[in-house]
C-alpha cells in the first residue's frame, strides 16, 4: 500500500511535528537525512514526509500532493483553503494579536478613520477590522512586521506572539487577540474519503499521542 | 499571418513564439488537440451510455436574464455570477451550472410532460471563483437531472448513473461518498444553539474539525449527553455502509432516523445495480446544504484533491420556475476527469493521421484518399510538393507511420518503417490493418 504523505512545516514547528509522529509510533528518517532531503520516506514505509514552507502546506494538502499535514492555525485560516481540520494539536501555541505603540490604546480603535495596519496576514486583518465595520488600509509585510509603527509605515500591527517580549522590545502593546493559534492536523477531503481508514488511524494514533 | 514553417526552422529569435502581447483573461483557457480530442471523446461516450438509459439531451443557452440564474441558488453562486448587460440595460449572466436552466426549461415548458423526465447535458459554464485548486472560471459540466420522481428509486438511478458515467469515461479508480443532510437538520434541531452558533457549527462540521465542536458546545450551555455525543462522532461517521449502522445508533429524533434509513434503503439498490463497491458514506456532508433537500454526493479520485463530480437531490428548485416536482440530479466536471485520468495513467494520444499521402504529379491519388477517408483512414495530402525522401522524414517525425504515393494507375508506393514496398491501390483489406 502506498504510504500516507504527510506535509510538515520546516521552521517553528519541524521538531515538535516529527517528536508528534515518534510519539505516536511513526518510525522517523534517520536524523542527518531531516533537514537536508525535503521529501523523506519512514523506515517502516507507512509515510512519507515532505519539508515544505509553513504557508506552503495547507496548498499542497489542498491540491492533494500531500494526505495530511501539520500547520499552524493561523497560517490554516490565512490560506482560506478547502482543507479538512480534523485535530487541534499540544504545541505550537502562540496568539496572532493587535498591536500598537504604547500609550495608543486610550483612542477606540471604532473612531480611527481608516486604520493603517501592517501585517503578514492581510485575509485575516481584512477580516478582523471589516468585522468591526472598519475600513482598514493593509500593508503586507514579509518580515520584521514590528517595525512598521517605528519608522511611520504604519500605526498598528497585525503578528504572531508567543510571550510578547518582542512586542515590549519595540514600544508595542497589545490591543486585541485577533486569533488564539496552534499546530493543527490538516487533510485533503478526497483522501479522508479515499483513505479513511488510514487516515482516521493516522489522525487517532497522532492525537492520542498528544 | 505569421506561421511556423514545417521543417521547424529554427529561427534565432525566441521572442515571436511565445509572446506577451495579447493576454488571456483569467480563467479561461484553450484546449489543444489530445486534450480537444478527450473532451470531445469524453462527452461522446457519455451521450451513448446515457441513451441506453433513456435520457434525453438539452441544448441550453450560454447566458440569460441574471434574476433566472440568481433562483435560489444561496448567496454563494449568486456572488460568482458573471454580469452583463443587454441593450436595453437588462442584465444578464453566463449560466454558472446546468442544473438552473434546466430547472427553467422543466418549470416553463416542459411541466405537463409524462413524468418522470430524463435529461441530460454537457456544456461550458462560468463562476467567477476566487483561485482554486484546479479550477478555471469557464469549465465544462456533463450532467444528468431525473426530474418529477421522488424516492429512493430515483436517488439509486441517479448514483448507478453517476458510477457508470465515470466508468464509461476511462477512469479507473473513484468513490462516491452519499451524505443526506436531513442527518445534520435532524441534528441541528436537537441541539437548538442560539442562532450565534449556528454558522459556526456548520463551519466546524465542514471542517471536520472535532476541537472546534468541543469548543461550540462548551459555549452552549446546557447539550443534551446523547446530542453532545452525536455531535462529536459525527466527523467520524465517513466510510463503507458499516457507517450507517453507527450512524444509526445515534439518531435523536424522526428527521435524522428518516436520513439514515433512506440511505440504508439506498444502499440495498446500490448493490442490486452492482455499483456499491463504488460508492461510501459521509453523514458530515453539510456542503450547499440550503440547495439540497435528501441525499448528497461528491466523488474523489486517487491524487485529484478536488471532488470530479457532485449531486443530490433538490425538490425545491423547480417550484421556483413552475410546478413543483422531486428531482435529483449530478453534474461531472470533465476537466477534472481529464485530469485525474492522466493522474491514473490514461493519456489521450496526439492526434495523428494514419496515412501522409503526396499527389504531386498524381492527381489520380486524391480520388484514392477519398475512398481510404470513407473506410476511416486518417490521411493528409502533402501540399507542400514534398519529394518521396522528404515526404517520409516528415512523416517520421510527425510520428505518421506510413508515407504512399501514387505508382501508374493502380499501384501505390508505401513507405514504412520496414521499408518501402509496392501495393495494388484497392488492397482496402490491408489498408483497414492501418487505421490506429
Amino acid at each position: 500500500m502506498a504510504p500516507l504523505t504527510i506535509a510538515l512545516p520546516k521552521g517553528r514547528l519541524a521538531e515538535a511535528g516529527l517528536a508528534c509522529l515518534a510519539r505516536a509510533g511513526y518510525a522517523l528518517p534517520a536524523n542527518g537525512d531531516i533537514g537536508r532531503r525535503l521529501v523523506l520516506d519512514s523506515p517502516d514505509g507507512r509515510l512519507r514526509l515532505v519539508m515544505a514552507k509553513p504557508s506552503d502546506v495547507p496548498v499542497f494538502v489542498e491540491y492533494g500532493a500531500a494526505d495530511l499535514g501539520i500547520a499552524g492555525l493561523d497560517v490554516v485560516r490565512e490560506a482560506e483553503r478547502d482543507l479538512y481540520e480534523p485535530a487541534r494539536l499540544p504545541f505550537g501555541h502562540c496568539r496572532l494579536v493587535l498591536a500598537g505603540r504604547q500609550g495608543r490604546e486610550e483612542r477606540p480603535l471604532r473612531l480611527e478613520r481608516s486604520p493603517k495596519v501592517a501585517t503578514k496576514f492581510p485575509h485575516l486583518t481584512e477580516a478582523f477590522f471589516r468585522r468591526r465595520g472598519l475600513a482598514p488600509e493593509i500593508i503586507v509585510m514579509s518580515g520584521s512586521v514590528e517595525l512598521a509603527p517605528q519608522i511611520g509605515l504604519a500605526d498598528l500591527i497585525v503578528d504572531l506572539v508567543q510571550t510578547g517580549t518582542t512586542l515590549r522590545e519595540n514600544g508595542l502593546t497589545e490591543l486585541h487577540v485577533v486569533l488564539e493559534s496552534q499546530a493543527v492536523l490538516v487533510a485533503n477531503r478526497a483522501s479522508y474519503r479515499l483513505r479513511a481508514v488510514e487516515v482516521r488511524e493516522f489522525i487517532d494514533a497522532v492525537v492520542a499521542a498528544g | 499571418m505569421p506561421v511556423t514553417s514545417p521543417a521547424g526552422s529554427s529561427t534565432a529569435s525566441v521572442g515571436p513564439s511565445f509572446a506577451a502581447d495579447r493576454p488571456l483573461p483569467e480563467g479561461v483557457r484553450d484546449l489543444l488537440f489530445a486534450d480537444a480530442a478527450a473532451v470531445r471523446g469524453m462527452a461522446a461516450a457519455l451521450r451513448a451510455l446515457w441513451g441506453t438509459w433513456s435520457y434525453r439531451e438539452l441544448i441550453l443557452p450560454t447566458f440569460e436574464y441574471a434574476d433566472t440564474l440568481a433562483t435560489d441558488v444561496g448567496a454563494q453562486i449568486d456572488a460568482e455570477l458573471y454580469r452583463f448587460f443587454d441593450r436595453q440595460g437588462r442584465t444578464l449572466a453566463l449560466r454558472p451550472d446546468m442544473t438552473l436552466p434546466t430547472a427553467r426549461v422543466v418549470g416553463t415548458r416542459l411541466y405537463d410532460q409524462p413524468m418522470p423526465l430524463r435529461l441530460c447535458y454537457v456544456g461550458s459554464v462560468f463562476r467567477h471563483e476566487r483561485p482554486r485548486a484546479g479550477r478555471q472560471h469557464e469549465f465544462i459540466q456533463a450532467g444528468i437531472e431525473l426530474i418529477g420522481a421522488p424516492g429512493h428509486a430515483a436517488d439509486a438511478e441517479a448514483i448507478a448513473l453517476a458510477v457508470a458515467s465515470l466508468r464509461a469515461l476511462g477512469l479507473p479508480e473513484f468513490r462516491i461518498t452519499i451524505g443526506h443532510v436531513g442527518f445534520f437538520h435532524g441534528l441541528s434541531a436537537a441541539l437548538a444553539l442560539p442562532d450565534r452558533l449556528a454558522g459556526w457549527l456548520r463551519l466546524a462540521v465542514d471542517r471536520r474539525s472535532e476541537a472546534e465542536l468541543a469548543d461550540l458546545l462548551g459555549q452552549a450551555g446546557t447539550v443534551a449527553a446523547t446530542a453532545r455525543r452525536a455531535l462529536l462522532q459525527l466527523p467520524r461517521l465517513t466510510g463503507p455502509d458499516a457507517v450507517l449502522k453507527e450512524a444509526e445508533e445515534l439518531c435523536l429524533n424522526g428527521a435524522m432516523a428518516s436520513a439514515v434509513a433512506d440511505l440504508q434503503s439506498l444502499s440495498g439498490l446500490l448493490e442490486a445495480y452492482g455499483v456499491a463497491g463504488a460508492v461510501n458514506y459521509d453523514l458530515a456532508e453539510v456542503r450547499d446544504l440550503d440547495y439540497y433537500t435528501g441525499i448528497t454526493f461528491e466523488g474523489f479520485a486517487p491524487g485529484l484533491g478536488v471532488s470530479l463530480i457532485s449531486g443530490g437531490r433538490y425538490d425545491e428548485l423547480i417550484g421556483h420556475f413552475g410546478p413543483e416536482q422531486p428531482a435529483v440530479g449530478w453534474a461531472l466536471t470533465l476537466d477534472q476527469v481529464l485530469v485525474a485520468r492522466e493522474l491514473q495513467g490514461v493519456r489521450q494520444p496526439e492526434p495523428v493521421p494514419d496515412v501522409l499521402l503526396s499527389v504531386t504529379g498524381h492527381p489520380e491519388g486524391l480520388a484514392w484518399a477519398s475512398q481510404a477517408r470513407a473506410r476511416g483512414l486518417r490521411v493528409e495530402v502533402d501540399l507542400a510538393g514534398l519529394k518521396p525522401e522528404d515526404l517520409w522524414r516528415s512523416a517520421q517525425t510527425r510520428g505518421i507511420r506510413r508515407a504512399v504515393w501514387p505508382d501508374g494507375a493502380d499501384r501505390l508506393l508505401v513507405r514504412e518503417p520496414e521499408g518501402e514496398r509496392q501495393a495494388a491501390s484497392d488492397a482496402w483489406e490491408e489498408f483497414a490493418t492501418w487505421l490506429r
